[in-house]
This record gives structure tokens, sequence and C-alpha cells, in this order.
């Protein structure tokens, strides 16, 4: 052991990983023959043309057997999110406070609005149809143009007072500001016609708002949802909510849940399920 | 530099004028590295000096020097007042390192650094998160913590594993207090042994061990037992004169631990505890340094490969993704987590576990081992020293070889003989018998008719012992044979001499004849004798009977073998009546012209065991030593009885012999074996004794003494062999801790061997240790798999990240995950891998070469790293994401706004929408599946790993039968920690194909090997 522990020097180290590196007797490099160095690589290069092959294979495979309306599971997708036009998010998610006076702290938040509504154009929608029913819009049949399926208009002027269309600050220097609610596309989700519930504090009490379209409700007929593929035009129903006669300077807290069947609003961990938590505050 | 400067120092010892008490103190105390190097090789310098009076002086000047009365001993109080200057009359045990360092050792030491550097990245790495505010910056926390407690569980663990066999160990040393008879006060006490101070007068007897080093002032027919000192296996007889200059030679002086075998004695204490020879010389041992063991340069060989492999890739990813332009601190991110994923978690814990698992194996079959990596050591031994007496042999004389009737018979020398086979039927041997059974003073201690012949103690020396129980096989009861032939003189056998007489009535109510029997060195024997028995029938002594008695003589010898000659003589009735009276000081009858009857020669058998050991040793490439202080005559004889020199192989006197030329003529390399005296060694220059060491495969190393041994062992070690020392002596510690492997013998080992040694024999037998290195090689070998099992799965843990950089998809499987696999899921079958019974060829293949044959060398590496990527955790990862409603190809791209958590409706391919939180669900539903197919692969992983070369239809499979009973509850267990919706059972069976797919592979890979062995 005397001779294998002996302590190298640094030259040593040097001499000896050159000599790894080239061995001018042996003709080894780093170990290995030239020509071993080439097989081995060549033997490394088809392994890993073999192991993409199959790799390429295996997702092709997938790709066949998935289907391509709709996801073959929704395992996480039991209830569909809610999300909040404008979107400003916080430490512990989404804030929205701005100050009545000062127009720097909500211009940011007409604009989300409006850039938010400009999918709801007249002309952006243009593809899809009227609908009138308040039932389910079952499509079996692709009657759409291009084998899709059809899908109902929704348009911004439904939103009335929330439009943007009569009040282009969406009455947010008055103090009475517009909030869209807006619910996830979910494929093949039936839902049933929705109200809003606010809740203040602990003790669940409901605001004086103004809904557009009126009741607030998703009407049932932009459901169900076939798919991006089926209804590549699809839109989702929005419900505006218009503040009235908030308490300034204090911090709103306050949740938005949707109500129907098939949606649930209980998951702890998820905040946007079937509900939307914001804290609000309008400041002088 | 140091070996040789040691073996010019000890041929400086041994070529004499050293007695140099001022320069021996020098040696001791100096600084100077040099010098201190030479201690041991100056043992008799230093040695020497605290004693150097005391052999010298005369009675009354010893009384004066100590302050004390030969007759009155020591007074009580001033003995307790010595006792307090001196300290009481023991050895320090050897400084023990204090228990909480032997744990930090544990904690620190190979594979730890690497965790704990993970448990400081992890822990950096969440610093930098936390304080970016990042959303889940406790993952990493989370491990930190869990590895920290994975060094600090597995360094317990194995402490409290070295820590039981130390306590076997201990349990050892604890023999009964010793007792010694002391003077004080003009009365005779029994003291504990410890008590002991200078200047006290003790009185030893024989059996007695000896208390202290002692002058003594009065003996008689006392002998004492320096082998466990010296090494010298003849009692060595001890008297009140001064016989030699040198303290350790003169007879006057008896050390501490040996033994009294006989007679009385009566000394003055010179030196107490640790000043004692004894003490000094295991104080020395902890001077030799204690070398790392293979296994331990092997992990950290290991290391700095993994290490490497982990800055490579972390380093290359750094400036990957700083060019793909993350933000620099998420790219140092990226660089821990990679080095961190390097991390072989569950490695430490498994290789701990093996190791011990095959200590607990190897201590039940006698091997102790006392340091849990010596397990592998035995494994890798390429040269086993060993020591003859007690080891190779079963340390006690016995009747080998019988000569009467001018022919030689054999006599069984096993352990548990019952009968004796050679033909008894001749009347010589009738008599022969007779002269055995009463010529002999030995005796059985009463109470053991039980027990087996060979096991009863007898009180006598050795020869008379071996003939006492040969007697006792073949005859039955000896004592009332001998009870019923009353002894009337006797004669004891004293060296001036040369014989052992005694006159004996006949059991015979007719034959009113006295027999007289005489044993005693065959020469004297024959020149007392006139006639010669033959068949029964005396006849007259002429050349011819007396060269057949040479003939036979020169070949029992020849074998290494005591001969005793016998002969008797039936004293006329006329001359001799019933009641002469016989004086044995005046010898007032005949004593020549006796009747020679035959020849008995004895040696210290083999033990059966041990050439099967040998042979097998031979077949694992392992080169067995033989260094013992015994003759060179006799060691030839026992080696070549084991098979340590074969039968065809010749030494080069044997060589000379047969050519009948000179000794100097042979050609030196001709001859396979060697023995070498001690008296060579000592002339030797170290390049003499590497030739020797290289150039004769058999060696003997005979008449040795313990420096020389150490020597020996520097020997072998500059060959680059790795070495294993055996030996049971004091004399023997600094070689046991020299070696590689030291080992030390359970029952006739001393405490300080024991303490030196890294390994135990609790049965002394030589087999043992043949066991312990195959265990060690088979620790080694599933090791091997082990570490393959381990790196294989490393790099499928470790793609997923570097692909979750690179792509930007959903993180694939996350840290807590992995460290599921890692602790949870893969611990059992890894464990089990160390489990896996030995391949066929491994005692008989070549010790490993310890700088070619690693633990993980770069093939295996590569093998591992490159081969069995991650590819089938892919495919259920893209499986799982696509039939949820992410295809592959939307998936590319997305980490930013996927981790963004102000995006809750996030677009899949379908145009459904998600929260953040649904997201995330999904993305642990991909850990579980990803995991999952990660296990399933190691089930192939495992098959393909639990043989190196022969196909898994030639090995069992039970392993993969817990593997997946482990799974299944694991994977509950990680469904339960996400409450995680279980992941589809489908998803079980995506990765299944590839898993057969890697195990056909590897088959065909297994294929190959078998078929082009030797190629790369």
């Amino acid at each position: 052991m005397a001779t294998l522990n002996e302590k190298k020097t640094c030259s040593e180290r040097m001499e000896n990983f050159r000599r790894f590196v080239w061995n001018p007797e042996t003709k080894l490099f780093m170990g290995r023959t030239l020509i071993n160095w080439v097989w081995i690589s060549l033997y490394y290069l088809a392994f890993y043309v073999v192991m993409s092959g199959l790799f390429a294979l295996s997702i092709y495979c997938l790709m066949r057997t998935v289907n391509p309306y709709e996801p073959d599971y929704q395992d996480q997708l039991k209830s569909p999110g809610v999300t909040l036009r404008p979107d400003v998010y916080g430490d512990r998610g989404l804030q929205i406070y701005y100050n009545v006076s000062d127009n720097k702290t909500w211009e940011g938040l007409v604009t989300t609005l409006q850039t938010f509504l400009t999918a709801y154009t007249p002309a952006a929608q243009h593809l899809n149809i009227n609908c009138t029913s308040d039932t389910y819009f079952f499509q079996d049949a692709f009657d759409g143009p291009n084998k899709t399926k059809l899908s109902c208009k929704f348009t911004s002027d439904m939103l009335q007072n929330c439009s943007g269309i009569t009040d282009p600050t969406f009455g947010f220097p008055e103090g009475n500001p517009c909030f869209i609610i807006k619910m996830n596309r979910v494929s093949t989700s039936s839902r049933e016609a929705c109200s809003l519930l606010y809740k203040q504090g602990d003790e669940p009490r409901l605001l004086e708002v103004d809904y557009y379209p009126v009741n607030g409700t998703f009407n049932l007929h932009y459901f169900p949802y076939y798919g991006k593929k089926s209804q590549p035009s699809y839109s989702n129903p929005l419900v505006a909510v218009k503040f009235l006669n908030i308490t300034r300077n204090v911090e709103h807290r306050i949740v938005c849940k949707v109500i129907g069947a098939g949606i649930t609003f209980d998951n702890v961990h998820d905040p946007y399920e079937g509900k939307v938590e914001f804290k609000f505050k309008i400041e002088d | 530099m140091q070996v040789v400067c040691c073996l010019f120092m000890a041929v400086g010892c041994h070529t004499g004028n050293c007695i140099h008490g001022s320069r021996s103190r020098q040696f001791e105390h100096s600084p100077d590295p040099e010098i201190k190097m030479s201690t041991f090789c100056s043992l008799s310098f230093s040695l020497s000096f605290g004693i150097q009076d005391d052999h010298r002086l005369s009675t009354s000047e010893l009384e004066r020097k100590y302050g004390t009365s030969i007759s009155e001993g020591l007074s009580s109080a001033k003995a307790a007042e010595i006792l307090v200057r001196d300290g009481p009359n023991l050895l320090t045990p050897p400084k023990a390192t204090p228990e909480i360092v032997k744990f930090l050792k544990q904690m620190i030491g190979g594979f730890s650094i690497l965790l704990w550097i993970g448990v400081v990245f992890s822990w950096i790495s969440f610093g930098i998160q936390l304080a970016q505010g990042a959303e889940s910056p406790f993952d990493n926390l989370y491990l930190g913590v869990v590895l920290a407690l994975v060094v600090i569980l597995t360094g317990i663990f194995a402490y409290y594993q070295e820590a039981k066999s130390t306590n076997i160990m201990a349990s050892f040393s604890k023999m009964i207090p010793q007792q010694a008879l002391v003077i004080r006060d003009g009365e005779k006490k029994e003291l504990p042994a410890d008590q002991l101070v200078v200047g006290d007068v003790v009185e030893i007897k024989g059996g007695d061990k000896i208390p202290a080093d002692i002058r003594l002032i009065f003996a008689q027919g006392c002998k004492v037992d320096n082998s466990s000192l010296t090494g010298e296996s003849e009692p060595q007889s001890r008297s009140c004169d001064f016989t030699h200059e040198n303290p350790l030679e003169t007879r006057n002086i008896a050390f501490y631990s040996t033994t009294c075998v006989e007679g009385t004695a009566t000394g003055i204490v010179i030196n107490t505890g640790d000043r004692t020879i004894i003490g000094r010389i295991a104080s020395l041992t902890s001077g030799v340094g204690n070398e790392k063991t293979p296994i331990a340069i092997e992990i950290e060989h290991f290391v700095y490969l993994v290490a490497g492999v982990a800055v490579s890739i972390g380093v290359l990813f750094f400036i990957i993704s700083v060019s793909m332009r993350y933000k620099i601190l998420d790219s140092i991110i990226f660089l821990i987590g990679i080095i961190v994923a390097n991390v072989p978690e569950g490695l430490l814990a498994t290789v701990t576990v093996s190791l011990s698992l095959t200590a607990k194996r190897m201590a039940k079959k006698n091997c102790l081992v006392k340091n849990l990596e010596a397990v592998e050591t035995l494994g890798s031994t390429s040269i086993i020293c060993s020591d003859k007496t007690g080891t190779l042999t079963q340390n006690r004389m016995t009747v080998a070889h019988l000569w009467f009737d001018n022919q030689i018979y054999s006599a069984d020398t096993s352990e548990d003989q019952t009968t004796q086979p050679f033909d008894q039927s001749s009347p010589s041997w009738t008599a022969l018998s007779k002269i055995v059974t009463l010529c002999n003073r030995a005796e059985f201690r009463p109470g053991q008719e039980n027990l087996p012949i060979m096991k009863r103690v007898v009180v006598g020396d050795a020869s008379e012992t071996a003939l006492l129980k040969f007697a006792e096989v073949i005859l039955g009861d000896v004592m009332n044979i001998r009870a019923q032939k009353k002894k009337v003189a006797e004669i004891p056998f004293n060296s001036t001499n040369k014989f052992q007489l005694s006159i004996h009535e006949t059991d015979d109510p007719n034959d009113k004849r006295f027999l007289l029997v005489m044993k005693g060195a065959p020469e004297r024997i024959l020149e007392r004798c006139s006639t010669i028995m033959i068949n029964g029938k005396e006849e007259p002594l002429d050349s011819e009977k007396a060269e057949a008695f040479q003939t036979a003589y020169m070949e029992l010898g020849g074998m290494g073998e005591r001969v005793l000659g016998f002969c008797h003589l039936y004293l006329p009735e006329n001359e001799f009546p019933d009641t002469y009276l016989f004086d044995t000081d005046s010898m007032n009858f005949p004593t020549s012209n006796l009747c020679f009857v035959g020849l008995l020669s004895m040696i210290d058998p083999p033990r059966s065991t041990v050439p099967d050991a040998v042979s097998k040793c031979r077949s694992a490439g392992i080169k067995v030593i033989m260094v013992t202080g015994d003759h060179p005559i006799t060691a030839k004889a026992i080696a070549k009885s084991v098979g340590i020199i074969s039968a065809t192989s010749e030494t080069v006197e044997d060589i000379a012999k047969r050519l009948n030329i000179p000794v100097e003529q042979v050609n030196r390399r001709e001859a396979t074996a060697a023995v070498v005296n001690g008296m060579e060694l000592k002339d030797m220059s170290s390049q003499q004794l590497d030739e020797i060491l290289c150039n004769h495969s058999e060696i003997v190393f005979a008449r040795t003494s313990p420096q020389q041994k150490l020597i020996i062992v520097e020997g072998c070690q500059r060959q680059g062999a790795v070495v294993a020392v055996t030996g049971d002596g004091v004399n023997d510690s600094p070689a046991l801790k020299k070696a590689d492997i030291g080992i030390a013998m359970g029952i006739a080992g001393s405490d300080a061997a024991k303490n030196a040694a890294d390994m135990v024999l609790l049965d002394d037998n030589f087999a043992s240790i043949v066991t312990g290195v195959e265990e060690g090689r088979l620790i080694f070998d599933n090791l091997k798999k082990t570490i393959a099992y381990t790196l294989t799965k490393n790099i499928a843990e470790l793609c997923p990240f570097l692909i979750y950089i690179i792509t930007s998809i959903p993180l694939p499987i996350g840290t807590i995950t992995i460290l599921f696999i890692d602790l949870g899921t893969d611990i059992i079958p890894s464990v089990a891998l160390a489990y896996e019974k030995a391949e066929s060829d491994i005692m008989n293949r070549r010790p490993r070469n310890k700088r070619k044959d690693r633990l993980v060398n770069e093939q295996l590496a590569v093998y591992s790293y490159l081969q069995i990527g991650a590819l089938a955790s892919f495919v259920t990862y893209f499986t799982v994401y696509a039939e949820q409603g992410f295809l592959p190809s939307t998936l590319l791209g997305v980490r930013v706004n996927w981790e963004n958590n102000a995006i809750n409706d996030f677009e899949d391919s379908y145009g459904q929408e998600w929260t953040k939180y649904q997201r995330t669900y999904l993305q642990w539903t991909g850990y579980t599946a990803f995991f999952v197919s990660i296990t399933i692969q190691q089930v192939a992983d495992l098959i393909i790993r639990k043989t190196r070369r022969n196909s898994i239809f030639q090995q069992g499979h039970n392993t993969i039968r817990q593997y997946f009973l482990l799974n299944s509850v694991w994977n509950r267990l990680i469904q339960f920690i996400h409450s995680s919706p279980s992941a589809r059972f489908q998803y079980w069976f995506v990765a299944v194909p590839f898993a057969i797919l890697i195990w056909v592979y590897d088959e065909v890979r297994k294929l190959f090997i078998r078929r082009y062995p030797g190629s790369k």
C-alpha cells in the first residue's frame, strides 16, 4: 500500500493524465485505440438512432391512439375553473386595487377589459350563429363548415353597461367598476345556468351588484363544448358584474361562485375551481 | 523510504551492539519523524533501557533500589504510596478514539461527503428560491433535510454495527481478574494483579500468568512460555542467574503476560503496567499507521467519478441554460439541481447495510469483523501471511509416526481421533505401549471422563501429553493401568541425561520381575541398548539393525517431527527381589544393555480443514506465506502437509540435493518454493526480500522474530499486494496493524493482537479465513451490481430534469418523488442484490488487482449512464399528458406559462382551459406515472444486474418478487402523499414493453460477452 498511496505531485498527475489521453506506446487514446473508438462511437450512434426511432415510434403510436376531438380523460377537469378580468395578481391571488382620483391606477384595468373584449366584437364572432333557445345545444353531426360543429355567438354588447360600448371606462372612475367573469372551457361538459354569490369577510353577504346579462347566467346554449377541433370559433360566454355602492378605502374579499350541475367550488386547494376569489379595494 | 530505513535499522538491532539507553531515550522522545519511524526497529534498544540494570544487580542491591525486603515485602503503606505514584499495574487500553469521534467519522467518510454536499447545495438552492419568492422552494429544503437524515441515520446504523462487534470483542477480554501471590508486611497475600507495584515480592508457580515484569530472586525448575512476546514456541527456563547482557535474553527476568509453565519462582516486581516490555510493544502498535481499506479507496474513486459526472453535466447545462437566455439565478438553480440529482441518495444506506449484513453472516462463520469496510478487504487479499502454530496447526503435540519391527507406522493425527488404525498385533507394540504408558508423568485432570480424550486437560508437558492421549486412545484407561503396575522408582527427564526412566512392578502376580522403562532422545537411548526387539523377540543390535534405526530416525526427523526412543529391561528376579530398594541418586540398577523397542515421533499436526483451505486459496490466486518462529524443518514439513509448499515443488536446497551440486550453483528461478530462515532474512536487503517474494510462489519464513514479520508484511505490500496477516501474540500486533487486514485469533489471541486486528477468528481456524475471502469477494461483486443498478436509475432520474431545462416541458418528475424511489422502492432491491449468491467462479479467479479492477470503472459508468435511458418513462409521461389533453407538441416550450400562477385559463390541445392548480395536479399525476414506469424499468434493471455474465435463466429470481410487492406499497404511499388520483392502472403497462426490451437487449449483450470474453 505504501506505493499506492504515494502522494503524486501535480506534474505526475498531469503526466498521468496526458498518458491517459494519448499513450504513445500502446497507441491508446483515452484508454482505447482509435479504431476501437470509431467502433464504439458507431455502436452508440446506432444505439441512439435505434432508441430515437423507438421513441418516435412510441409517440407516433400514442398520437394514433388519442382521440383528436376530445381528450380521453378529464381526471383533473372535474369542475371548470373560473377567471376574472381584469386580472391583476398579487402575492396571494387576485388583487384589484385602484384609486378613483388617480386615473393611472385604473387605466391599465380598463385597457385589459377592452383588449379582452376585442374577441367578442361582432366581427370576431361572425362565424358563430345566433342562438335563441335556452336549452343545451347538443350537436351530433358536424353541421358547420369543414366538418366542424356550430358555436353560438356571444358578443360584447350582451354585457350592456359593462360592454365598454356605452361606457368605455367601465365605470371605474365613478367607483362602480365592471368585472368580467369567465368560466373555463371544459370539453363535453353540460352546464346549468349560473348565478353569482358574493361574500365579504367571514359572513357571506350578497353585495349590491348589477349582472349582465341579466340574472348573471351563462345561457345553456353555449354548452356543451365539443373541443377546439370541432368548434374552432367557440368563445366562452361571459358574465359582467357591476359593483354599486362599494364602501371605499376598505379591502373587500370577494368570492364569485358559479352554481350549477357538475360544478363544485369546495376544493380547498384550488381558489379558482368553480369560483373565483379576489380582493378588491377602491380608494379616493 | 520508510521501509528501507526500517529494514536497515532492524538489521542493526540484530547485529548486536545495541544496548544504549541514552540513545533509545532519544528515540522515544524524538520529534524527528525519521527517527520516530525507526522506533519499532530499535525496539530492543528502547526496551532494554528501563530494566537495564536490574538483571545485573544482586539481591541486596535490588532490595535497596526498590526499598523492599525479600522476606518481608513492601509495607502496605509504601505499596499504596507507589500505587498512587505509578498507577495500577494495567496496560492502558490503546488510546480509544472517543466515541463521538468514531461517530462523526461515520458521518463524514466516503459517500457521506457526497450527500453532505448535496445537502448544502439544496439549502443554498432553497435560499435562493425563497429570496426570489418562487412558488415551491420547500422541495429543496425537504430534500436537504432528507439527505441529512439519511447520512445521520446511516451513520448511526454503521456506528451501532461497529459498536456491537466491539462489544463482542470486549466480552472476550473480560477474563477472570488475575490474582497474584504477594508478600507484603511479611505476610503472603492474594492480591488482584493490578494492585502490584514496583518492589513487590511475588511468588509464581506453574500455570500462573506472570503478573508484571519481575526479576527472579529464587527459582526452582521454572519455565516460562514467552511465545506471546517473542514468538519462541519452546518454554524457556528461568533461574536467578544473570546469563546475558541483554535483559530480553537473560534468564533472571520474567515478563509480564507470559506464562509460567512449570516450577516455582519468587521475584521482585521491577516494572508495572505500561512500563513493562509488553506494555511498550503494545504502545508501539499505535505508531503504525492505519491504512485505508481497499473498499474505502474504491468508494472514494466512485465519489470522484460521480462528482465528476455531476459537475460536468451541471456546468454543461448551466452554459446551455444561460445561452438559452434563462436568468442567471435560474441557471444556478438548475446547476445545483443537476448536481444534487446526481447524488445517489440510497447508495450510502445500501452499502452500509450490505456490508453489515455480510459482517453478520461472517460472524456466524466465526469471523468477527471489527471494521465494516474490512469485510471487503479480505476479498481482495492476494497474500496471506499466516502463523503456523494454532492457525494452521492444532497447537498440540500429537503422535504422528511409530517405528517398531523395522517398520514405520503412521498414526491418525486428526482432531477427533477415537481409534488408531495401524497394525497393533505385533508383540513389539505391546511392549512399546507399556513403555509409553508407564514412562510418563503426565496425568489427566480428574473429572473429565465424559469428555472426548482429545479435549481433556492434561497436567504435563506437550510430548508427555501427546503420549498419554495416544495411549489412552489405544489402550483405554491409562491411569488404571499405571495403578496396577506400581511405580517403584523414577528419574524425571533432565537435560544432562536426556532420558526419563521409571521402574515398575508388573501386574502379573506370577512374574515378580521389575520392569525398567526408559524413553528419551533416540541416539542416547540407542547407546544404552544392546538388543532390539523385533516381532516381540529380543535380537542383538548389530550394525545392520543400527543402520535401520538411523534411517528411520532420519526419516522421521526429516519430517520435522520430534522423535523419542523407547527401551525397556526386565530386571532379573534374583538380583532385584521385590523388596529391593531402588535409589535414583546412586542408580543402583542397570541403565545400559537395555532392549530397544521402538521410536515414536510427534508433531503439532495441521488442522484437518487447513489443506483444503490452502488449496482453495491457491485456486483463488491467493499466495499463502507461512511465517513462524519455529524450526525450518518443522515449518517446511507442516507447509508441505497443508499444501503451502506443494508436493512437486522444490526449494533451492532440494534441487541442490537432487542434482548433487552446491546450493550456489542452482538457478534460483527454478525453485518455486523457498524456506527462508530468520537468520538469512536479517542479512537481506529489501531488494533481496522483494526478489524472494517475487520469484517464489511458495514461501515459508521460519525462525522469524516479530520485527521480521513486520518487514515481511511491508515487503509484500511493496509488491502491490493486499496482505492479510494472522497473529495471536502481542508481538504480532504491529504487523497486524500494518497489514491491510489484520486477523487475530479469538481463542489464543492476546488482547493487544485483537485490538490491532480488523477481524477476529473466533475459532482460530485458518479455514475460516477462506470463508471470509469468499464473502469479501462476493460483497465486492454484489456492490458492483448494486452500484450499476443505482447508476442506471440515476440517469433515468436526471434525464427529466435535463429535458425540462432544454425543451421547457412541465417537469416530468419531482425531487420528492425521486427521493421516494432512491430511499423507498430501490433500497430493498439494492440490498437484495447484495444478497445475491456467488457466481460459480468466485473462488477460481485471481484476486482483483486493486489498481485495475475498480468497483466502478469507466466502462460500467459509461454503460450505466448511456445505455439505458429514461425512454419508457418519457413515453409514459407523454401518454399521460396526451390522454389528459396536452399533446406532446403543445407541451414543448410551455414551461414559463405552465408555472405561472397568474394564468388560470391555460389552454390545452383541445381548447380546454386549466387553472394553475389543475395543471399542477396533472403534473403530479405525471410524477406518479413517471415514477411507476421507472420502477417498472427497475425490475428489468434488477433482472439484468443480478448477473454480470450469466443469463438470468441460470439464476433465481426471488428478489424480483419482493420488488413488486414493495413497489405497489410505495406507490400507494406516494399517491397518498401527493393526494393525487392514482395514476390510471394502464399507465403501469406503458413501460412494460420497454422493460422487456431492456432485458432482451442485455441478455444479448451478455451472450456476446460469454461468446467473446475479453473484448471491450
